[in-house]
């Protein structure tokens, strides 16, 4: 009886495991119960199977490996966590610089309402700071024509200073501050006399 | 992603981030995963390697199991296609499907071979003469007690190709275990 065909042997090491569907396992039990040959293949497939588990996994790879893993997984975790926060950011600094871009490349007004000095009276300029500049570096180059902030900014960006000690009708002082601060182009980007 | 075990449950925190559940799941899996990958490469620090590629592949990809099959099953596939890479590198694989040359009438009783298989050190020299993918089904058949359907699906074959391994793994093993020189390995 060593034909193949009349022996379940390709299901005989699934039976002993016990993985055959309900069907399968009748058959082989209902075959096992008339053939002494198959009974014997069932002693061996179920003594090896006892050897494989345990012979085991062999030893285990260790704490050391183990903390290895958890270390990589935080770093990824961490780059998981940051990688939406730097696409974030990245966006907002994209969008900034659209908004800034888009006010930088408007025309510039070729005359400037004046917004509210009266001639005789305060000296005053209109000023659109570089986006970049610092308030150290505003106050800084208002200091050096000695101007005061006294509005702003407005819908445009625009802020109006006050030049102490001089009045509306100083033009050429006037002037000679409205070029001091135009000539410090790295903070200022704009500036027109009321 | 439902799969209604724990261990898919695991695997559905896992693909949230949650570093804690990868922890769980190493500690439920890292044993059988790590004996996988030993009996086919004989390397413990190979399969020590291995087995953490595999649980970052899980950390990366936990996402991807969709729990049309058991957890156990999906991570030991991870394992399969890492062991043929590393084995296909070392160009150590032997990939050809070998048929040990036995013919019917070549057959050792399982009772000759009973005898063999009562000795734990024989059994574990017989099995290492087993090439790697028959060596594989014994091992995920006895150790892992998974189904034919299971082992075909980690090793990526038909079923029949399952059952005609094991079918000559156990020709090989019989023989080697009744103290006689196979036929061919």
């Amino acid at each position: 009886m060593n034909n193949r065909s009349q022996h379940p042997d390709e299901l005989l090491p699934w039976y002993v495991n016990g993985t055959l569907t309900g069907t399968e396992r009748d058959a082989v039990e209902t075959h096992l119960a008339a053939c002494e040959r198959c009974r014997g293949e069932l002693r061996l497939l179920t003594l090896l199977r006892q050897q494989v588990k345990r012979a085991g996994g062999g030893e285990s790879p260790g704490e050391l490996a183990r903390l290895k893993l958890l270390h990589a997984v935080r770093q990824s975790a961490r780059r998981r966590l940051v990688w939406p926060l730097a696409l974030a950011a990245a966006l907002a600094v994209v969008a900034v610089q659209t908004v800034l871009l888009v006010n930088l490349w408007r025309p510039e007004p070729q005359a400037i309402t004046p917004l509210g000095s009266l001639p005789g009276h305060e000296a005053v300029l209109q000023v659109r700071f570089a986006p970049q500049a610092t308030e150290p570096q505003m106050r800084a180059v208002l200091n050096e024509v000695n101007a005061v902030l006294i509005d702003g900014p407005g819908p445009l960006g625009l802020y109006r200073v006050r030049l102490e000690g001089l009045d509306s009708t100083q033009r050429d002082e006037l002037d000679a501050a409205a070029a001091k601060l135009k000539s410090r182009g790295r903070v200022v980007r704009h500036v027109a006399i009321e | 992603m439902k799969t209604g075990t724990e261990a898919g449950r695991l695997l559905e925190r896992i693909a949230c981030g949650e570093s804690g559940a990868l922890e769980q799941f190493y500690e439920a899996f890292h044993g059988r995963v790590y004996a996988f990958v030993l009996r086919r490469l004989n390397n413990p620090a190979d399969a020590a390697e291995i087995l953490n590629e595999v649980m970052l592949e899980v950390w990366r990809s936990a996402a991807r199991f969709e729990g049309r099959s058991q957890p156990l099953t999906w991570v030991l596939g991870i394992a399969h296609h890492k062991v043929l890479d590393r084995l296909r590198r070392a160009r150590t694989a032997n990939h050809e499907e070998i048929t040990p040359d036995i013919a019917p009438a070549d057959e050792v009783s399982a009772v000759e071979a009973l005898a063999g298989a009562e000795d734990a050190e024989l059994v574990r020299r017989c099995l290492d003469k087993l090439t790697d993918s028959h060596r594989l089904v014994v091992h995920l058949a006895f150790f892992n007690d998974l189904s034919y359907h299971e082992i075909a699906e980690i090793v990526n074959c038909p079923l029949g190709t399952v059952k005609t391994r094991m079918f000559y793994a156990k020709q090989v093993l019989k023989r080697c275990l009744a103290g006689q020189r196979p036929a061919s390995l």
